[in-house]
């Protein structure tokens, strides 16, 4: 929560990046009207349909939105991890440091994954090879982009073992996947992902597995290891209370679009979108979810997920939009500009996707 | 792990026992006895062959010392060949159906990986479909048809060559090796074939295989330190019963190229109803079979660190 | 309409709609959803048609084709198919008085004056040459000397200028090679090569008797007819290939599909008991399966088969059928098992208890459903290598008895012949080859059909 004010005061690491692309309003990623679709036996998923965002050096871009609206998808496509076939990303750019990343992840002959950009999972179980020990697994990555030798590449390992606070770290990092418990893999997953020191960090639900202790733990490692390298963090989750605590920006996602997009103040006291809207009431209170409420389904909102395969004309939310209005159901409804909250907002500046910020609509009734 | 490897062995043992005890109650169950054949024997003669089998004793006697000579790896006299150890038999053939069983695990072995492996890469494209066509009909031609089709080429390729491109029958060179292991491997390969391919497509859609692309791993790396490495394991889960179906189906390969191999001396020994060689071979094979799978677990155990570490 | 042209009508609250129309996708039920699957499966619905079609041919075959399978057709031994059937009526045979022939005289051309004296026929081929001193001998062969270098079967050495040949005439053609031998009785340099081509004759009572012309009927010598037709040849002994295929392969589809059925029941029982007892029950009945499945599996059915033998008489299909169910149980009995203990776990399980439902109710409601699948798709897989079991055996000789075939026993007569009649090895393993083909690949289809997960593509 109070990450997104500390950011005013400029207190990340890694200043000079952040410094210059500060004033040249240059971000570290620049999504563009990404499209992704699925060839399936029952027809073409459009799963990704014109996302665009981006992400500054040293900030933690959130996106939320409810299962199968497409969040894994888009940072998938980024990492180019979308099984092509089926998939197949057919518009869209996403620029990282003046490069295409969708058109190829080779800058200089070298892979960007792993070194620039680098990932982590939701499932550390079955993320990690069953049969390579947890060590090798992490030397992996910097023999591969760093070049090190095995021996040299172990002891890194050790060490990253160790700044992701596994005790024991040399005795585990011989140890087998099996041998840990979920927690520990995520921190060994974690540990992995930081190998190369990446500009960014993709997060994709890196806590639904794990149950309420471990969860604040890992945030906890999570944010600190930002705080001592200065990586932009993009993570995906379902918890809003995650976003709270973790977040500088937050993208809303629906139906494969992104509805509404803006500072974590903007989203939680200015929202926008009715959709956005629902998701925080249907945000158990804190209280609940510290007396052990906490696997609660959040994102429990009337009516059914729209389907994809065939996703409604106009604003996709309109079925279950208790504002909906004649139009929602003809005409998607345009990216409007809201006025930010915090004014030192150096992300997402606040946009919704929503006729209600049409003038007619303004005109007609008061603002929602 | 040796906790582990010492129980196996143990109720190895106890399946051996039972094999033996079953062969021994079976045979003895057989109406009529093996001395009961078309030569008339006189009564001292007869009483002679059976002072020299034991079949003077009482049932109990016997089953006690034959499984005393069991346990000593002694398995009796050959019936219809007098004078001829089972044993003797048995060392004498069993190398030829070894030599010809390693050649055809090896060659299904390894063909079976490499063939599958390269289906899954390929999985869907024309190298795919025209192996897993191949594998199809592999494990659909029974193992004597494909044997009787490949001396039959044999011998028109040797006809239109006018000369011995490679023997048709016979044992002895390792040219004589080559057509039997080849068919003897033939059906097991196609098997390993479709449980690799399938395997390694498996494997392909692996969380830990996008998480070392994730990582950039470049892909050769990935197929070989992420990919064949797990996929492998599986197969060789059921390299056991793969040795089994080797086994087994050496006899068949064994008569129709006419090889020396202790298969085609049980085979002959069932139709002679040679007592005592049917039931030290069965024994013999029936122990055989059952370490041979012990040995496959126990390998996978070391090979699997799920395994060599839980045990 | 553009976002200019709207109007404020356009922003009048939308009237709610209720969801029913949301639900545009219809939901199928499990078995539905596998069966539009599987029939989606170009591959699996052709091994289905065949496997049909396999049925048809041994059940609906042998009333089409009414031909017995054991009868021996004496003019048909071991013939492939599409054989010349035509056949000349007779007269029945009369002894050739040679002596009353005046020999050929040597020509030019033929220095031995080596004749046919009359047509040549199934019933005898009469040769006659030049008389002369030295002894000749006859040779017989079905190819051409020139191209074997053999002059092929010696019939005789003879002092006479003639010779009746009636050794197992066919209608074919053969090659007689006479060849001069010199005082020592070793052959000369001189030879001569008739190329002969023998005519089926039959007589009219043998005619009558085959059945070829009624008894009433008026025949005369000279006419042709045609003999009994087998579409696919006849085996060593003169047996009709399409019968014998056809009732041979109802005793393989039998053990092929009953010791399947059989076994995998034996599996599901026990398994499922085993599964919900749980405990130290489920603990022991498992370990004794894991000792089954320890067993050699075909050296105890050769073991079986020796100890309890093939009565005269009996087909040993029984023996067989025990012997596989026996030793086979165990690994459906895992299976059922492991799914079992899996649903035991699930949520619908337990709520239903919570419900009140009894255990066998729970047990036939929701695990039996549940394993069905995977049980069918157990029964596919078992059908191919139960029929290559039968076949193994029947190869080995401790399989189906004769006379009674099966694809494995027939398989084993072919075998002996296979370079001269290919046929009769080759049509019984083509059909063992095609059921496994088709159960393997209906297998894999039910497979995916069945998998709730679909793995990939496939
Ligand atoms: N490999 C795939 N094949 C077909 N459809 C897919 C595939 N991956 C994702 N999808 C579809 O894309 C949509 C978005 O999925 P995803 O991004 O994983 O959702 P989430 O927001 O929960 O992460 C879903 O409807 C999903 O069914
Ligand atoms: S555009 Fe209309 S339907 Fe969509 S969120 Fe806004 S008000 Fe609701
Ligand atoms: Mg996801």
């Amino acid at each position: 929560m109070t990450h997104s004010t500390d950011n005013s005061a400029g207190s990340t690491v890694g200043a000079p990046i952040t410094a210059q692309q500060q004033a040249t309003r240059q971000p570290l990623l620049r999504v563009d009207d990404l499209h992704v679709d699925f060839q399936t036996y029952g027809g073409v998923v459009q799963a990704v349909r014109g996302v665009s965002f981006e992400v500054a050096a040293g900030q933690t871009l959130a996106i939320v939105g409810e299962s199968g609206c497409g969040k894994s998808v888009t940072v998938q496509s980024l990492m180019g991890l979308i099984p092509m076939p089926p998939g197949r990303i057919h518009k869209g750019t996403a620029t990282l440091r003046g490069h295409d990343i969708l058109a190829s992840k080779f800058v200089g002959g070298q892979d960007i994954r792993g070194r620039e950009i680098s990932m982590i999972f939701q499932d550390p179980m079955t993320s990690l090879n069953p049969t390579m020990t947890i060590g090798r697994q992490i030397a992996e990555t910097l023999e591969v982009h760093r070049g090190y030798s095995q021996s040299q590449a172990f002891n890194r390992a050790v060490e990253l073992l160790e700044m992701s606070k596994i005790p024991e770290a040399a005795k585990r990092a011989k140890q087998y996947p099996f041998e840990f418990s979920v927690g520990m893999l995520q921190r060994a997953m974690i540990a992995m992902a930081i190998a190369c020191e990446p500009a960014i960090l993709v997060a994709d639900e890196p806590t639904t597995a794990l149950d309420v202790t471990i969860q604040a733990q890992i945030l906890d490692l999570l944010g600190d290891l930002q705080q001592e390298t200065g990586m932009a963090i993009i993570l995906i989750t379902h918890d809003l209370g995650v976003v709270a605590r973790m977040a500088d920006d937050v993208m809303v996602m629906y139906a494969g679009e992104v509805v509404e997009r803006g500072s974590v103040d903007d989203i939680f006291y200015c929202s926008g979108h009715p959709y956005t809207q629902g998701l925080r009431l249907a945000m158990p209170s804190n209280k609940r979810a510290e007396d052990g409420g906490a696997e609660q389904t959040l994102l429990a909102i009337d009516g059914s997920p729209p389907d994809l395969f065939n996703p409604p004309t106009g604003c996709a939310y309109h079925p279950r939009c208790p504002h909906a209005m004649n139009v929602c159901a003809q005409q998607a409804p345009a990216q409007y500009g809201l006025g930010s909250t915090s004014a030192s907002n150096q992300g997402l500046s606040h946009q919704a996707a929503c006729w209600l910020h049409h003038e007619l609509c303004a005109a007609q009734k008061d603002q929602p | 792990m040796l906790k582990y490897a010492a129980k196996r062995i143990v109720l190895g043992l106890i399946t051996v026992w039972f094999i033996a005890s079953a062969t021994f109650f079976g045979m003895h169950a057989v109406p009529g006895d093996p001395l009961t054949g078309d030569k008339a024997l006189t009564p001292k003669i007869r009483a002679n062959l059976e002072a020299k089998y034991g079949l003077d004793k009482p049932l109990a006697t016997q089953y006690w010392i034959y499984l005393g000579n069991i346990a000593q790896g002694d398995f009796g006299i050959s019936y219809t060949q007098e004078n001829r150890r089972v044993n003797d038999i048995i060392r004498e053939h069993f190398p030829v159906s070894a030599t010809l069983g390693i050649l055809a695990i090896v060659f299904a072995g390894v063909g079976g990986v490499l063939w599958g492996a390269l289906t899954a890469l390929y999985r869907n494209r024309w190298p795919d479909v025209a192996i897993m066509f191949l594998v199809i009909l592999g494990i659909s031609v029974p193992s004597f048809v494909m044997a009787a089709i490949s001396q039959w080429s044999l011998v028109n390729l040797n006809q239109t060559a006018g000369g011995t491109v490679l023997p048709i029958g016979g044992w002895g060179s390792v040219w004589h090796m080559v057509t039997p292991a080849l068919v003897l491997g033939l059906s097991t390969m196609a098997y390993l074939t479709r449980l690799m391919r399938s395997s390694m497509l498996e494997v392909v859609n692996t969380d830990y295989v996008r998480t070392a692309r994730a990582k950039g791993v470049p892909a050769t790396q990935i197929f070989s330190r992420h990919q064949l490495r797990n996929a492998i394991l599986p197969v060789i889960t059921v390299l056991g019963p793969a040795i089994a179906g080797i086994t087994t189906g050496g006899f068949v390969v064994e008569i129709v190229f006419a090889i020396p191999g202790l298969g085609r001396y049980f085979v002959q020994a069932i139709q002679q109803l040679d007592y005592t060689v049917i039931m030290g071979t069965t024994v013999f094979y029936g122990a055989f079979l059952v370490f041979m799978v012990i040995l496959v677990d126990l390998i996978y155990g070391l090979i699997d660190p799920r395994v060599r570490v839980d045990q | 309409m553009s976002a200019t042209d709207l109007t404020q009508a356009d922003f009048a609250a939308l009237p709610r709609q209720h969801s029913a129309d949301q639900l545009s996708r219809p939901s199928l039920s499990y078995w539905a959803d596998a069966w539009r699957r599987l029939r989606a499966n170009p591959r699996a619905m052709s091994s289905l048609g065949l496997i049909l079609a396999l049925l048809a041919f041994v059940t609906v075959g042998p009333m089409v084709w009414t031909v017995d399978p054991s009868v021996q057709d004496v003019d048909h031994i071991g013939i492939s198919p599409g054989a010349d059937r035509q056949v000349t009526l007779t007269t029945p045979f009369i002894p050739w008085e040679p002596e009353a022939l005046t020999p050929p005289t040597p020509s030019t051309g033929n220095p031995l004056g080596f004749t046919l004296a009359q047509s040549a026929t199934t019933q005898s081929v009469r040769l006659t040459w030049a008389d002369q001193d030295s002894p000749r001998r006859l040779y017989r062969n079905l190819f051409a000397p020139e191209d074997t270098g053999s002059f092929g079967l010696p019939l005789a050495d003879l002092d006479t200028p003639y010779f009746e040949d009636r050794l197992d005439l066919q209608p074919e053609t053969y090659y007689y090679t006479l060849v001069a031998l010199d005082a020592a009785g070793e052959e000369s340099e001189t030879t001569a090569t008739l190329t002969i081509d023998v005519t089926r004759v039959i007589s009219i009572a043998q005619a009558q008797e085959r059945g070829l012309i009624q008894p009433d009927e008026s025949a005369e010598i000279g006419q042709t007819l045609k003999l009994a037709w087998h579409p696919l040849g006849t085996d060593y002994l003169g047996r009709d290939m399409l019968a014998r295929l056809m009732y041979g392969g109802q005793v393989s589809l039998f053990i092929g599909l009953l010791a399947p059925l059989a076994f995998v029941f034996l599996g599901v029982i026990y398994g499922s008991v085993a599964g919900f007892l749980g405990g130290p029950v489920d603990q022991a009945m498992m370990r004794f399966a894991d000792f089954v499945v320890a067993l050699p599996f075909l050296l105890f059915m050769i073991l079986f088969k020796v100890v309890f033998g093939i009565g005269p008489g009996e087909s040993g299909i029984l023996p067989m059928l025990a012997a596989m169910i026996i030793l086979l149980w165990p690994a459906p009995a895992r299976l059922v098992r492991g799914q079992i203990l899996q649903i035991r776990e699930e949520a619908y399980v337990s709520a239903s208890k919570l419900l009140g439902a009894t255990t066998p109710y729970v047990v036939g409601r929701h695990m039996l459903p549940n394993t069905l699948g995977v049980i069918l798709v157990t029964i596919t897989f078992q059908v191919p290598s139960a029929i290559f079991t039968e076949a193994f055996l029947s190869f080995i000789g401790m399989g189906v008895a004769p006379p009674t075939p099966s694809w494995g026993a027939m398989c084993n007569e072919g075998i002996k012949s296979m370079l001269t009649r290919p046929h009769e090895l080759l049509f019984p393993a083509m059909m063992i080859s095609a059921t496994v083909l088709a159960f393997n690949l209906l297998g894999d289809g039910l497979r995916d059909a069945l998998d709730a997960r679909m793995r990939g593509a496939e």
